[in-house]
């Protein structure tokens, strides 16, 4: 219903309308064809706007801004809420009928007739397109009249809870009836109760504040694409709500709450535990998958107590994924306070720092070479894995992996173009076909899946899978299961050759869930086959790429540029006697891999899997407690911000080895985060241009050297691990540690009813 | 003395800075030394009156630190300002306004360093 | 209040017939401040404080007078909106000037209410000094300012006023302003051994020792500052703040007629 046949791209974030705002919408491209600008005053300021902006947007421009309600510059116009009623002034010019042409739609002919008389009348400046020479008065007696007169009638039926309402102090409705509304009222009549709907262990919802705006609704048609909010009834009667009982289940879904002017919708785990202006905002990265997501980390006396997005045009655009936003319980629980040592008895028992240092530097001097080995896990930043990373090479043990694996064949991991996703999230806007291999971005990077959504919704973006079949929020056309269908496309011999030889912005993505299989290398050269014929075909420049690998971890894509191996094979095949994993919470290596008598040190912030099979645990700092760098799966370096203190003894996890380096007798040369940076940026310079994505190239060369790989493929489907919504929510051993996670996941499977909630929520 | 300086100080209004006291850095110099005998020779009685656990040495030692601690100043205006500042501890001191705890801050004596190198600010804590 | 009337209007005769060799900014301001009044009618609103043109108008003639007399220490004369009269003088002429209001025949201002002093670290003078004067014989009040920075020395009231011992006092105490010549000058408010002036705005909120009783020594021990509980601040600005504009205060320019800053010659 959405995805209409599109004509252009819409301008500039102004999604698809309807209604009322489909004559605004068809103006504009109708509009746009005609190149010339159009002169209009905001105040009696002359501005000039492409044809067919809006009255807002025309008023933004300038700088002056127009209260609103239901307007989103990332949803479509509704235009319902009418607090952007201004008036405007004509010019004295008579209608020229030719000027719009042929369009023959009645609403946008009548839209005309009633703008053309010659009266000035309040319009809604969101829906309304500008037309030559008007004067926008945007606090004239008339405007602020019809502003005072709006939120009378908003106000008419909203409670008077603001004392008692999450959303106080950051509610648009308190700011713009403090700015704009009267100060008396003249509501004696009762006012209107809505029963609150139960949507799930996430979204709070307290339907009568809600003042119908429908950008719910319109967020979770359009970015989620998930049509579970609706209207039901008419006038007094309207609620917002799922008509049926049942769960707004989607991975974006609190967004929602952000997107909710009033207190309708609030977050449930953060109900009743803190005011806005009493927290602290710290900017941050989210590591809980591979996208890093640009997150406001809000803390009160040293307790994170909520995350919110932060604007990233680049990557997550302002929405965050469910399990950013509401896994932040999990770093209050199982957590790793102080370091602990195995007594005789095989029991953890807590102990001290100098203690258990003493003990890691006299193992470490007990072993050289190859009888030392790292794993680490996907939480690290790469602080911690260039620390890591110098003490093993001071040792002369090069026995460095990442627990996911990637295959070593070919090119391997020493182009970097080969483990990249190399057209950016952005870069998915400019794409016009997408072939996905072996992934669910739903689940896997819910803001790459997002962004595949838009491009799909206004650009006409094609989507083609290879792999297990998945609930995607955007049709796809589903190729087959196994890996054979790649070999068919790069023979030419599969029908679909054909869609992809017209491509002109083609783009193969390949989800590292199927590297991890024992023919990764196999499906990995021949998706840089398919990658490479596809660029030929489409005759695209040299900057567009076309191969991408999206990663599921926050820390890969930083070990392998800082040259760790992908997989723990080379451990598997020479156990080591001292084994350090550094947040390895996978269970890729179990004690059963090792010899008897081996060492195994766990250094992490979670006791989650590595923890219990450790000799010796090192409690580390969290995300949130730590300044590190990440760089997600476009190879963006990005940097997290300490928020709170780590927990009890835990430290982080770069002084933490270079404590280490100490006793060992081997001091790493770097006491400072700045000196470690110097030391990062000796290695990657890359790693430390924060915000900046090192672009890599050598893809022809990659895809020459992946043929040397004889690998014989499986004949087993490509499976993502995430299949379902279920799979989402515990991913790593933070969102694992979450009770909110946890009740999702019985919510998903049992329904919303199962999950108890506080009688207060 | 004081109404001394203040005629001085109208006079010299005509100078960009108006000073304290003293006109120049000897003047100053003769202010400090004048300060720093007195106090040398108030800590005997300081030591008794207040029943310090300290020697008279320990004190003079104290009092030739504190001195040492602005030996770096050199604008006379400042040194004044630090003069009067002495004096009025010192006054305090000598009138036995001040009690033992007072006196015994200048030696610090509860507070425990701070860790300069890295492993002992990693055993002390999370701060830098 | 007859014989002053009659003198104001004596002075403001003198200032004409004395031509305009004198061009002060009192002319300036009480021009300015003249015209507001004309300009202004009635004041019905509830809120707003309504004009008192007589009032306004009888200060700023005694302002102009009290420039007249002494040209030398007087920089400026001005009318607050809530109608003060302000004196700006020159600190040399603090004696001078105090002396004058409590002894002429016109201003008797006999009582020190208060003396105080204000931080504006921007200025080149940083401490702004402010006298506030009582006359009871003609029931009025002037504020008298001067400036200094934290070095310069600034003659202290006492001999003039009795009362402003203490306050010298406490200003020295809190702003580590030096008055010369005053008899008793020594701390007021803060402990012996304390350091430092707190009211200066560059001295943190927190302090930088902080005091508690040590079983050890068995007596009280001054530490550096180490806060154990969060530090409470406020943001208020929210989150999803989407006008900006309108959160400016639209009244910014409310203060023109007294923030005339006094070191402006």
């Amino acid at each position: 219903m959405l995805r209409l046949p599109v004509v252009s791209r819409a301008l500039s974030g102004v999604a698809h309308t309807k209604g009322y705002g489909a004559a605004a919408g068809n103006v504009r491209t109708a509009a746009t064809t005609a190149s010339n600008l159009v002169e209009v005053f905001v105040d009696g300021k002359p501005v000039l706007v492409e044809p067919g902006t809006t009255v807002l947007q025309a008023c933004e421009k300038v700088g002056v801004q127009i209260p609103r309600f239901c307007y989103h510059e990332r949803l479509s116009v509704a235009g319902n809420c009418r607090m952007c009623l201004v008036e405007i002034e004509k010019a004295p010019k008579v209608l020229n009928i030719n000027s719009v042409g042929k369009s023959t739609h009645w609403l946008l002919w009548l839209a005309v007739m009633v703008l053309e008389d010659l009266n000035p009348v309040p319009v809604a400046a969101c829906a309304m397109p500008v037309m030559k020479g008007w004067n926008i008065l945007t606090n004239s007696e008339k405007t602020k009249k019809a502003r005072e007169g709006v939120m009378e009638f908003l106000l008419a039926n909203h409670p008077l809870d603001c004392p008692i309402c999450d959303q106080g102090g950051e509610c648009d409705l308190q700011d713009q009836s403090m700015m704009f509304g009267s100060d008396r009222s003249r509501f004696t009549e009762g006012k209107r109760a809505v029963e609150d709907k139960n949507i799930g262990p996430l979204i709070k919802t307290i339907m009568t504040r809600c003042i119908q705006c429908t950008r719910c609704i319109r967020f979770a048609s359009e970015i989620a694409g998930v049509d579970d909010l609706g209207t039901t009834g008419r006038g007094n009667e309207m609620q917002v709500g799922t008509y049926v009982e049942k769960m707004f289940m989607s991975e974006l879904s609190g967004n929602v709450i952000d997107i909710c002017p009033v207190g309708a919708l609030t977050s449930k785990p953060y109900a009743f535990t803190a005011r806005p202006w009493e927290t602290r905002k710290t900017e941050s990265i989210d590591v809980l998958d591979a996208v890093g997501s640009n997150i406001v980390v809000s803390t009160r006396g040293g307790e994170v107590m909520r995350i919110l997005p932060r604007l990233n045009e680049d990557v997550n655009e302002e929405w965050i994924s469910d399990k950013t936003r509401f896994a932040y319980d999990g770093l209050k629980r199982q957590r790793l306070t102080q370091p602990m040592v195995k007594d005789i008895s095989g029991q953890l028992v807590p102990t001290s720092w100098e203690d258990v240092l003493t003990r890691v530097a006299g193992a470490l001097q007990g072993a050289q070479g190859k009888d030392v080995a790292a794993i680490v896990g996907g939480l690290v930043d790469a602080e911690a894995l260039i620390a890591l990373k110098d003490l093993l090479n001071q040792l002369n043990s090069d026995n460095l992996c990442t627990e996911e694996v990637f295959p070593m064949a070919g090119a391997g991991t020493d182009l970097r173009s080969n483990y990249l996703l190399n057209t950016r999230i952005s870069g998915i806007e400019e794409a016009d076909l997408l072939l996905l291999v072996g992934t669910n971005p739903r689940y896997e990077a819910p803001l790459f899946s997002a962004r595949v959504r838009k491009s799909w919704l206004h650009n006409d973006l094609q989507v083609a899978l290879v792999g297990r079949k998945v609930d995607l929020s955007y049709t796809y056309e589903h190729l087959g299961e196994s890996a054979q269908v790649l070999q068919e496309i790069v023979a030419g011999t599969h029908p679909f050759c054909k869609n992809l030889a017209q491509a002109k912005h083609p783009v193969v993505v390949l989800g590292s869930a199927c590297l991890q299989r024992d023919d990764g290398a196999a499906v990995h050269s021949l998706v840089s086959t398919i990658a490479q014929n596809v660029r030929v075909t489409s005759g695209v420049q040299d900057s567009w790429k076309v191969l991408n690998v999206l990663h599921r971890v926050a820390s890969q894509v930083a070990a392998l540029d800082l040259g760790y191996k992908a997989g723990v094979e080379a451990i598997r095949n020479n156990p080591p006697k001292v084994l350090f994993l550094l947040g390895a919470d996978g269970g890729c290596v179990t004690r059963q891999d090792l010899p008897k008598n081996s060492l195994i040190i766990y250094q992490g912030h979670h006791g989650d899997i590595g923890a219990p099979m450790a000799d010796i645990i090192l409690p580390g700092a969290a995300y949130t407690e730590k300044c590190g760098t990440y760089v997600n799966t476009e190879g963006r370096a990005q940097q997290t911000r300490v928020a709170v203190t780590s927990p009890g003894m835990a430290r982080e996890d770069w002084k933490i080895i270079r404590a280490i380096s100490e006793l060992a007798g081997i001091t790493l040369p770097y006491d400072t985060l700045d000196e470690v940076r110097n030391r990062l940026a000796e290695v990657a310079p890359n790693l430390v241009r924060y915000d900046d994505v090192e672009e890599a190239n050598y893809f022809k060369q990659a895809n020459e050297l992946s043929k040397a790989v004889n690998q014989t493929l499986l004949s087993e489907p490509l499976v993502p691990p995430q299949l379902t919504v279920r799979d989402f929510y515990m991913t790593d051993p933070i969102s694992r540690a979450s009770q909110t996670m946890a009740k999702c996941v019985k919510a998903v499977t049992e329904g919303a009813q199962a999950v108890e909630e506080p009688s207060i929520c | 003395m004081a109404s001394a300086a203040a005629t001085r100080g109208t006079s010299a209004a005509v100078k960009v800075v108006k000073p304290i006291f003293s006109r120049d850095l000897d003047e100053a110099k003769r202010r400090v030394r004048e300060l720093y005998r007195a106090w040398y020779r108030e800590v005997p009685n300081t030591v008794a009156l207040f029943q310090l656990d300290i020697s008279v040495r320990q004190g003079r030692d104290k009092v030739r630190e504190m001195f040492n601690k602005n030996k770096h100043v050199t604008d006379p205006r400042v040194i004044d300002m630090l003069v009067i500042k002495g004096k009025m501890e010192l006054q305090e001191t000598i009138n036995v306004w001040k009690q033992k705890t007072h006196i015994m801050r200048y030696f610090h004596e509860t507070e425990t360093p701070r860790p300069t190198d890295f492993l002992s600010k990693f055993y002390a804590g999370h701060d830098p | 209040m007859s014989i002053f009337r009659l003198k104001m209007a004596a002075s403001l005769v003198r200032l004409v017939r004395g031509g305009l060799t004198r061009s002060f900014n009192i002319t300036r301001s009480s021009s300015v401040v003249s015209a507001r009044c004309e300009a202004t009618t009635t004041e019905t609103r509830p809120t707003v404080r309504p004009k008192d043109a007589v009032t306004h108008n009888q200060l700023s003639a005694f302002g102009e007078y009290v420039a007249e007399i002494l040209p030398k220490y007087v920089q400026q004369v001005q009318v607050t909106c809530f109608d003060e009269l302000e004196v700006m003088i020159h600190p040399d002429g603090v004696i001078p000037v105090l002396t004058f209001l409590r002894d002429h025949t016109n201003a008797q201002f006999k009582n020190m209410v208060d003396l105080t002093a204000v931080d504006i670290p921007t200025h080149q003078n940083r401490f702004e000094i402010v006298y506030n004067l009582l006359s009871l014989r003609y029931n009025s009040r002037i504020r008298v300012k001067t400036y200094t920075d934290e070095l310069t020395p600034v003659d202290s009231s006492v001999s003039v006023h009795q009362a402003a011992n203490w306050y010298e006092r406490e200003v020295w105490d809190m702003f580590g302003v030096f008055f010369a010549n005053h008899p008793d000058l020594r701390r007021i408010l803060t402990d012996y051994g304390f350091e430092g002036h707190p009211f200066r705005k560059d001295f943190p909120l927190s302090g930088y020792v902080e005091v508690r009783y040590d079983d050890e020594v068995k007596r009280v021990v001054a530490e550096p500052v180490e806060l154990s509980q969060e530090f409470r601040k406020f943001d208020l600005n929210s989150p999803w703040e989407v006008f900006p504009a309108y959160r400016e205060p639209a009244d910014a320019g409310k203060l023109e007629a007294g923030d005339k800053k006094p070191e402006s010659k």
